[in-house]
């Protein structure tokens, strides 16, 4: 090391010598030459050094101090002087220069790495500006070096562990930069270090035990770092040490119990760290203590900390851990410091402690988030300082007392997420500073009290989730100040008074999920600043005022669900809208042009109004627009090619209207179109192929139109689609093969339509169909492919009517998942599988020669096996069977006859458990539908009890059918 | 540029965490499916439209509502997910389908899910799903598919499953599962093989 410093002596003198004889100027050794060479390199818009010339003596230039024999500079001061430029190396030649201040500026540049040549100096201050690399190693040849402060920079790179031989130091500074690395254990050496100031660093790595040699520490802060293992016990050495603050780092393992040790700590930080284990109880001789931070760790076990001990505590902080059990009694006691007590997000549990009512100094008091349970304490008030009291997330029961009227500090009251029953105790308007008021999710009843309209200061009510009932105050105006009013899901009615339009600096006011009536008052045009409002789910009627046209300001508007009438367009003042949703009204009219006015618009819900005319054609400025939902109205006309605009539309929902022309092609060009509902209108044309491109759709629902030709192969592309539905149109052709790449589909409608040729094999590959698979009322023909016996997972199979041929393939008979089929009307024939014994006849009917149970089974249906018989003797036999089964059957009859009606009448009932489409009746001869509780009890295979008797019933139509049969046609 | 070097060892601790803007709320089936996403890792982004901020999750993909915005149907087979399924899938009290199969979701069957009252369908099948079914599954009084096969099932097939009288398909195979198969009540008439 010696002789290296040597070196960097004699490096010195060479470049001295070298600088002397390049340069030849007059006084080249005085330090005003290398002054005002530094000075060069700044960049000085405030003219700071305006004095720095060779007219005066260096002396009396700003910033400088001399030595006595006024040769030397001993000291330089230029701190926020809002310089710029570089620190120049010159700065190497001031080598009396004892200090350097060049403290919040703006310099840019490195600190020069022959730094350690000044050899005087005891204070570098270089924090607050921009500096870059790393930290010269040199620095540690600074031997008379007492404080270095170079925080607040650019710096990159390790701390370098030379940094030990500034035995000297008193301060050193190194926070917010990006150095990394870890802390060199050298720091142990610096036996006069008071202050250390590390944070904001990426430093990683342990904390050195050798800090507890630093045995003049008194703050060490070393927080937002990426410092990993345990906490050193040697803090216990740090007798001095006052502030120590570790916070955000990932220091793991239990809290050193030598910590009880450093008996002047007065601020103990160590927040969001991974300590676990208990919090150790010798915590408690830190009588200095103020402020103890244990918040976000691992830590767990109960709380034993007590204010009897720790006399001088401000400020406890324990949130965001595990801790357990219930609070102890003088956690806090009479005539104590304590301000802040945060214990939010633990295990703690019990009742309110009463114990902390003695803690009068308390100004905030954080328990949500915990276990709590029981009523709350009558005289909340003799917490007479409290300004914040959060006792959220718990399961305080019972009512909000009176006294909290007498909490007069109050500011901030959460009781969100208890059980809190009852009402609101008219006392609470004695409560001027109150101003933010959240009792959402409780239970609470009544009436909202009148008095409530005079805490002035309220800024935010929330009481979303409660039964209050009865109206809103009619004083409510007289909350000037108020932002927020939440008030959804409650049983309040009655219209609302006038006077809330004098809120003006209401931001969202939540009025959804309740009994309120009436119309919107006029007033709620001085409501000027409102952002969010929602009316939904309740009976507000009536046209909408005109003068909501002044509201500019709205962006969030859900008015769905009530009795709202007349035109949409007084909504439309504010070109700021993203969702407006005004589902299920009776708002008529256009559908006003302005709306494309808000070009930030995502969602848009017009549903189930009146609404007739054209979608306008300047919705294709719409570009973010990402739901449109237009469906249930009266609306008519062709989708003009402008809407094509509307290129960010995941779901277009534009159903039961009376649209017309054909589908247009460009909605294969939004690409992320999930969801398309253009069913029951008047689309005529074909199914445009340009579809297939929409490789996102999950939905496309085309049904109830006129769509005639083939069903394009390209919606085979379609390799997300879950439902396909095109029934009810006039489509031709043959399905397309194409379809069995479509894997992920588990409902597909193709039912009436004019669909020829076979059923195409493939479809027997969509193993997830599952809700149904409905091919009747076409024109099928050809046999059933023995692979639809691969959709295990299809609940519903129906290829009724249609001219389908040859044998049920007995495959069929695995579809085990199957409760509903409907194979009737076709040319089928032979034996049924098995496994369809559950199934109604109605299942079968009208097709050639089925045979097997249900039905009968098949030897007997075989007529021409009895002709050995003589005539007579067939004659005879009949009339016997006919007479005896007429007989027994005629009862019979009379009750199957009775229950089919009642069967039928159930059935029309019934609707689709599927998603809302409140007009969808899906045709099913014979009634099959069910009640929905009915569901699954109804048809099934061959696991109820009651099978046998179903069989022989059915056995006994059967008799019947053939009887009515051989007395009609008597050739037998 | 303040400075901020030194002195500054002490963090102010304020209560503005807690006091940030409430969640949206109200929406219990909308949270619980909220839950679920955050817990599944999600490459091909199916669960992109998942916006907790909507009045109700209706027009999520891959989710189906009843009239009354109920969630009855939930769809994410063969999506590509990972990750675990949640507790708060038991609060989704109109649920009638949860198609989950063919995802690489590991973990166990939460006990919860056993207060879907209204489920017809659990399809967690070929999945990575370990540990027990759950005894609880047997409360699914309205379960007629349970598939659960393809996954790394362990223990016994719960006797409380016998209780479920409208279950009609039951498919464990590919599993670890030991114990007796059990043949009474609804198990009466469930073939041994597929």
């Amino acid at each position: 090391m010696g002789s290296l410093h040597l070196y960097h002596h004699l490096m010195l003198l060479l470049s001295i010598l070298g600088a002397v004889l390049a340069e030849n100027l007059g006084n080249i050794s005085s330090d005003s030459y290398w002054l005002l060479r530094i000075k060069s390199e700044f960049v000085d818009p405030f003219q700071v050094l305006d004095n720095w010339s060779t007219e005066t003596s260096f002396c009396v230039w700003n910033g400088v101090t001399c030595s006595d024999d006024q040769n030397h500079i001993l000291s330089l001061n230029l701190s926020s002087c809002e310089l710029k430029g570089s620190i120049s190396a010159d700065f190497l030649h001031l080598t009396f220069l004892e200090a350097l201040d060049l403290s919040k500026n703006s310099l840019t540049g490195s600190i020069h790495p022959d730094i350690g040549m000044l050899q005087n100096l005891r204070e570098l201050l270089l924090f607050s500006n921009s500096l870059v690399g790393t930290i010269p190693s040199d620095i540690g040849y600074l031997k008379k070096l007492q404080v270095l402060r170079i925080g607040d920079n650019l710096l990159t790179g390790q701390v370098e562990p030379t940094i030990g031989n500034l035995t000297e130091l008193k301060v050193l500074g190194l926070s917010y930069c990006q150095l990394n690395g870890s802390i060199p254990k050298e720091i142990g050496n610096l036996k006069n270090l008071q202050f250390l100031d590390l944070q904001m660093n990426s430093l990683s790595g342990l904390i050195p035990k050798e800090i507890g040699s630093c045995i003049e520490l008194q703050n060490f802060a070393a927080s937002n770092n990426g410092l990993e293992g345990k906490i050193p016990g040697s803090f216990g050495n740090l007798e001095s040490l006052q502030i120590l603050n570790l916070a955000n780092n990932s220091l793991s393992g239990s809290i050193p119990v030598e910590f009880s040790q450093v008996l002047n700590l007065k601020y103990l930080n160590l927040h969001g760290n991974r300590l676990e284990g208990k919090i150790p109880s010798e915590l408690n001789q830190l009588v200095q203590l103020e402020k103890l931070d244990l918040s976000k760790n691992n830590l767990s076990g109960p709380i034993n900390l007590f204010n009897t001990q720790l006399k001088s505590l401000e400020a406890l902080v324990l949130s965001e851990n595990f801790l357990t059990g219930s609070l102890p009694a003088n956690l806090c006691i009479r005539n104590s410091n304590m301000s802040q007590l945060f214990l939010a997000d633990n295990n703690l549990s019990g009742k309110f402690p009463v114990d902390l009512l003695n803690c009068s100094s308390l100004e905030q008091l954080d328990l949500s988030d915990n276990n709590f349970d029981g009523a709350l304490p009558p005289n909340l008030h003799k917490l007479e300082s409290l300004k914040d009291l959060l006792l959220n997330n718990n399961s305080f029961s019972g009512t909000l007392p009176p006294d909290i009227g007498n909490m007069s500090r109050l500011e901030t009251l959460f009781l969100f997420d208890n059980m809190i029953t009852g009402g609101i105790p008219a006392e609470i308007g004695k409560l001027q500073r109150l101003s933010v008021l959240y009792l959402y999710d409780n239970q609470m009843s009544g009436s909202i009290p009148n008095e409530l309209t005079n805490c002035s200061s309220l800024t935010e009510i929330d009481f979303f989730g409660n039964q209050f009932s009865g109206a809103i105050p009619p004083t409510i105006g007289k909350l000037e100040n108020l932002v927020l009013l939440q008030l959804r899901q409650n049983d309040l009615s009655g219209p609302i008074p006038s006077s809330l339009g004098y809120c003006r600096k209401l931001l969202r006011l939540v009025l959804a999920d309740n009994k309120f009536s009436g119309p919107l008052p006029p007033t709620f045009r001085f409501l000027s600043d409102l952002f969010l409002i929602t009316l939904y789910n309740n009976s507000f009627e009536g046209p909408l005022p005109e003068v909501l046209f002044l509201l500019k300001n709205l962006s969030i508007v859900n008015f769905s669900h009530n009795k709202f009438s007349g035109s949409i367009s007084p909504l439309l003042g504010s070109n700021s809208l993203t969702v407006l949703d005004l589902t299920n009204n009776s708002f008529s009219g256009n559908i006003p042009l302005r709306l494309a006015m808000s070009k930030n618009l995502k969602r848009l819900r017009l549903a189930q109004n009146l609404l007739s005319g054209h979608v306008p054609s300047e919705f294709g400025q719409l570009m973010v627009l990402n739901l449109l939902d237009l469906s249930f109205n009266n609306l008519t006309g062709e989708l003009a090619p402008e809407i094509s605009g509307m290129e960010k539309l995941s779901h277009l929902l534009l159903n039961n209207n009376q649209f017309s022309g054909s589908i247009p092609t460009w909605l294969g060009s939004i690409h992320e179109l999930g969801e398309l509902d253009l069913s029951s209108n008047n689309f005529n044309g074909t199914v445009p192929a340009e579809l297939g491109n929409c490789s996102k759709l999950l939905k496309l629902s085309l049904h109830t139109n006129r769509l005639s030709g083939t069903i394009p192969p390209q919606i085979g592309n379609l390799n997300s689609l879950n439902v396909l539905n095109l029934q009810k149109n006039n489509l031709s052709g043959t399905i397309p093969q194409t379809l069995q790449q479509c894997k992920k589909l588990y409902e597909l409608r193709l039912s009436v339509n004019g669909l020829t040729g076979t059923i195409p094999p493939e479809i027997g590959t969509l193993t997830e169909l599952q809700v149904i698979l409905d091919l009747s009322f076409n024109q099928l023909s050809g046999e059933i492919p023995p692979s639809l016996g691969n959709l295990e997972k299809l609940e519903r199979l129906n290829l009724s009517f249609n001219q389908l041929e040859g044998k049920v393939p007995p495959s069929l008979g695995k579809l085990s998942s199957l409760h509903r089929l409907n194979l009737s009307s076709n040319r089928l024939k032979g034996r049924l599988p098995p496994t369809f014994s559950g199934f109604p006849l109605s299942s079968f009917q009208d097709n050639g020669k089925l045979c097997g149970p249900p039905l009968a089974s098949c030897s007997e249906s075989t007529r021409h096996e009895r002709k050995w018989l003589s005539e007579s003797s067939v004659a005879r036999i009949i009339v016997a069977i006919v007479f005896t089964s007429t007989l027994i059957c005629l009862g019979l009859l009379y009750i199957m006859l009775k229950m089919w009606w009642k069967w039928r009448k159930v059935s029309v009932a019934c609707s689709e458990t599927g998603k809302s489409e409140p007009k969808k009746v899906e045709e099913w001869v014979y009634g099959e539908e069910m009640k929905s509780d009915e569901y699954w009890n109804v048809n099934t295979m061959a696991l109820l009890p009651s099978q046998d008797k179903q069989m022989s019933n059915s056995a006994c139509i059967f008799h019947l059918k053939l009887s009515t049969e051989s007395t009609k046609n008597p050739v037998v | 540029m303040a400075g901020r070097d030194l002195l500054l060892f002490v963090a102010v601790t304020v209560i503005s965490s807690s006091l940030m803007a409430p969640m949206a709320r109200g929406n219990s089936d909308g949270d619980a499916l909220y839950v679920l996403r955050r817990s599944l890792s999600d490459p091909d982004n199916v669960l992109q439209s998942w916006d907790q901020n909507l009045v109700n999750p209706c027009t999520w993909f891959h989710v189906t509502c009843n009239q009354d915005s109920q969630v009855t149907r939930v769809d994410l087979g063969n999506s590509n997910l990972s990750g675990h399924l949640v507790p708060e899938l038991g609060k989704l009290e109109h649920l009638q389908y949860l198609e989950l199969y063919k995802n690489n979701i590991q973990g166990k069957i939460p006990a919860e899910l056993g207060n879907l009252k209204n489920l017809k369908s659990l399809d967690l099948y070929n999945n990575n799903i370990s540990g027990t079914i759950p005894p609880s599954l047997g409360n699914l009084k309205s379960l007629v598919f349970l598939r659960l096969n393809d996954n790394r099932l362990t223990g016994p097939i719960p006797r409380t499953l016998t209780g479920i009288s409208s279950l009609k398909v039951f498919d464990v195979s590919n599993n670890n599962l030991c114990g007796p198969i059990p043949i009474t009540g609804s198990f009466e008439h469930i073939p041994l093989d597929k």
